[in-house]
């Protein structure tokens, strides 16, 4: 029915919208029901607690969205902690959505790809994951709302050897680690 | 295996002397780097079989007849003097195995220079080792020596061999012998990042504890009764110590990245690289100590970058390190309070090199650089920063050396002739073996020598 639809839509939305796996969707808070009396002799629909749900959905789809953008990864060049150019949008698009969300906290984890010795990795890894932080902070968000974190070189996104692999495990992820039950669109 | 030895033996040698002539490393066997080496680095080319002496180990024999470890304890013996890489091997026929006759002329026209004999008889819950070491130019005894051995299902019966084929190494060369020894690393399994051991022959390999989160850099205190390592927990890294009997832990010290630690010969530091928060390249590892006496943490290094993985001389007075402060990564020698740094390695086009482990005699530093590619293990002469590098490994990819108690092996991280593992390098002869096989196995430690005090005596 409707909610299935909008559930779908919503589905829809962060598939087109996120660039990597979901992490499994935040539990929903039941929709209010308001019960209205109605006469025998006619059917009025349920306005209030279908506009509640539509609410709801709508505000399931902002977060998810809002989500993707907060947890878009940053890549980097081999060896190097440095923001490229090509990524700041990314990480710009993440400064008004954490301003306009105080309650909203980021873990940072900074990965580098396998070549080198271990133990340098790691300290690529946090250089990175600090270089991601650092450029938010830049951006007006609060320093203690990011935490930062290295796996260095022992989570790869791509097990694969080729340069095209070393390239995607060089970054950065984000995860929200609290506040992301809902996160409201900035500028509203 | 001995077979597999020498052939590979005599494919590294054939390797070492074309790159020596063509000065630029060529494809000479199956798969070798084809890589240039880097300014002021040579492929070893002084590798020298000669000056080793030729033994013969007559089976040990059993005092008093039954079953007995005899056979297990000659087997052991004669592969300890065998990995050893200072002597030749002579295979013992039927023939000459009798044990009534110690006739030296029938050996000495074999060109035997020193036979070992021994003699094992049940004491107590255990055994005794009888161990004799000939010399057959004199035809006389050279040195002999009484070994308590525990029962044969005892966790520590090889090292107690171990220890005995370290002491017939003492006798004959003057040199320590390194079998009464295990190496520590790290295994990643799944989600578990284990520690592991392995005894310097590649047997008993095992677990020793692991956790989900991560685990760096072990290492073994000198008396082999602790180990010191970094372990991650919620963000947040850890100095761990931890007291292998009893498995309990005590943290040393806390920050946002704790990685290579190392323990002071004499037991009385521990070096470990700990972060320093700043801005851009302000931030970074230091090299701290952990003073055993005080528990005072001492910072030793400063500069940009990083400064890490230092390990210190035998006779405590100077560390060398990975650094980068100049952009690439270089291994520097400091004071041991980090004063004086001066780097090491000679500086070229894209070349780095990391993972710096002093000798036990203090004459060399080995690490593993890059040139162009791969990894390969190296060494430097330590009295001479700047001087030159010689190349030790060209086969695949080789990391993280790390130096055996006899001051010439040194076990590595390495994708070699038969596949990923832990490699066992003789700085003398060039002779490789696998130690273990694994996907990344990493970060192996060497210990100092694992046997009980008392267990010899002469």
């Amino acid at each position: 029915m409707i909610r299935r639809a909008a559930l779908s839509l919503v589905l829809l939305a962060s598939v087109v919208a996120c660039s990597r796996r979901q992490p499994p969707p935040a539990p929903q808070p039941p929709p209010t029901q308001t019960t209205t009396t109605m006469t025998p002799t006619r059917t009025a629909p349920d306005t209030a607690g279908e506009g509640m749900r539509r609410l709801e959905a709508e505000r399931a789809a902002t977060t998810r969205e809002m989500r993707g953008v907060l947890e878009a990864m940053i890549f980097f060049d081999y060896d190097d902690s440095r923001i490229r150019a090509d990524q700041e949008g990314a990480l710009n698009a993440k400064a008004p959505i954490l301003r306009a969300n105080p309650s909203v906290a980021l873990l940072v984890t900074g990965h580098a790809d396998e070549r080198g010795s271990g133990e340098y990795n790691l300290a690529l890894g946090l250089r990175r994951a600090n270089a991601v932080r650092d450029f938010l902070t830049a951006l007006g968000v609060d320093a203690s709302r990011i935490t930062t974190d290295t796996m260095g070189e022992d989570r790869p996104l791509d097990t694969g050897t080729t340069e095209a692999a070393y390239a995607r495990n060089r970054r950065a992820e984000s995860a929200v680690s609290r506040g992301g039950d809902v996160i409201t669109r900035p500028g509203r | 295996m001995r077979n597999g030895t020498r052939a590979r033996r005599a494919d590294f040698h054939a390797a070492l002397i074309a790159a020596g002539l063509a000065a630029v490393a060529s494809p000479a066997v199956g798969q070798q780097d084809t890589t240039r080496l880097p300014p002021g680095v040579e492929l070893e080319m002084r590798y020298s079989k000669a000056g080793r002496p030729l033994v013969a180990v007559r089976p040990f024999t059993v005092s008093i007849t039954g079953a007995g470890p005899a056979a297990r304890v000659t087997e052991i013996v004669s592969n300890d003097l065998t990995l050893s890489d200072r002597f030749e091997m002579l295979p013992v026929t039927e023939s000459l195995a009798a044990p009534d006759s110690l006739r030296y002329d029938v050996w000495n026209s074999l060109n035997v220079v020193y036979l070992i004999t021994g003699d094992v008889q049940p004491s107590g819950s255990g055994y005794q080792l009888l161990l004799t070491a000939h010399d057959v130019v004199y035809g006389r005894e050279k040195q002999s020596g009484t070994f308590q051995l525990p029962g044969e299902a005892s966790a520590d019966f090889r090292l107690a061999v171990h220890a005995a084929s370290d002491a017939l190494v003492k006798w004959i060369t003057g040199q320590p012998g390194m079998a009464a020894t295990r190496i520590a690393f790290q295994r990643v399994n799944n989600n578990s990042f284990d520690i592991m051991t392995v005894d310097y022959d590649g047997e008993n390999l095992r677990r020793l504890f692991g956790s989900p989160d991560m685990i760096y850099s072990p290492a073994w205190s000198p008396d082999g009764q602790r180990m010191a390592y970094a372990q991650k927990s919620n963000s947040q890294w850890q100095l761990v110590e931890r007291e292998l009997a009893s498995g309990r832990t005590r943290v040393l010290a806390r920050g946002d990245l704790v990685s290579g630690v190392s323990y002071a010969p004499d037991g009385s530091r521990i070096l470990f690289d700990l972060w320093v928060p700043g801005r851009g390249v302000a931030q970074g590892l230091e090299v701290h100590a952990w003073e055993a006496a005080s528990g005072r943490i001492t910072k030793l290094t400063e500069s940009t970058q990083d400064n890490m993985l230092a390990s210190l001389s035998p006779d405590g007075r100077r560390i060398a390190f990975l650094s980068t402060r100049t952009g690439r990564q270089h291994i520097y020698v400091a004071d041991a309070d980090g004063s004086n740094a001066r780097v090491l390695t000679p500086f070229g086009e894209r070349v780095q090199y990391n993972g710096p482990e002093w000798s036990p005699n203090g004459s060399k530093i080995a690490f593993h650089g890059q040139s162009q590619g791969t990894f390969q293990i190296m060494v430097a002469d330590a009295t001479r920063p700047g001087g030159q590098v010689t190349q030790l490994t060209s086969r695949g990819e080789n990391q993280d050396p790390s130096w055996a108690p006899d001051g010439r092996h040194i076990v590595y991280t390495g994708a070699g002739a038969e596949g990923e593992g832990l490699y066992v390098i003789d700085t003398t002869t060039g002779n490789i073996r696998l130690l273990t096989r694994g996907r990344r196995l990493r970060f192996p430690d060497w210990s100092m020598s694992l046997a009980t005090p008392g267990v010899a005596s002469q």
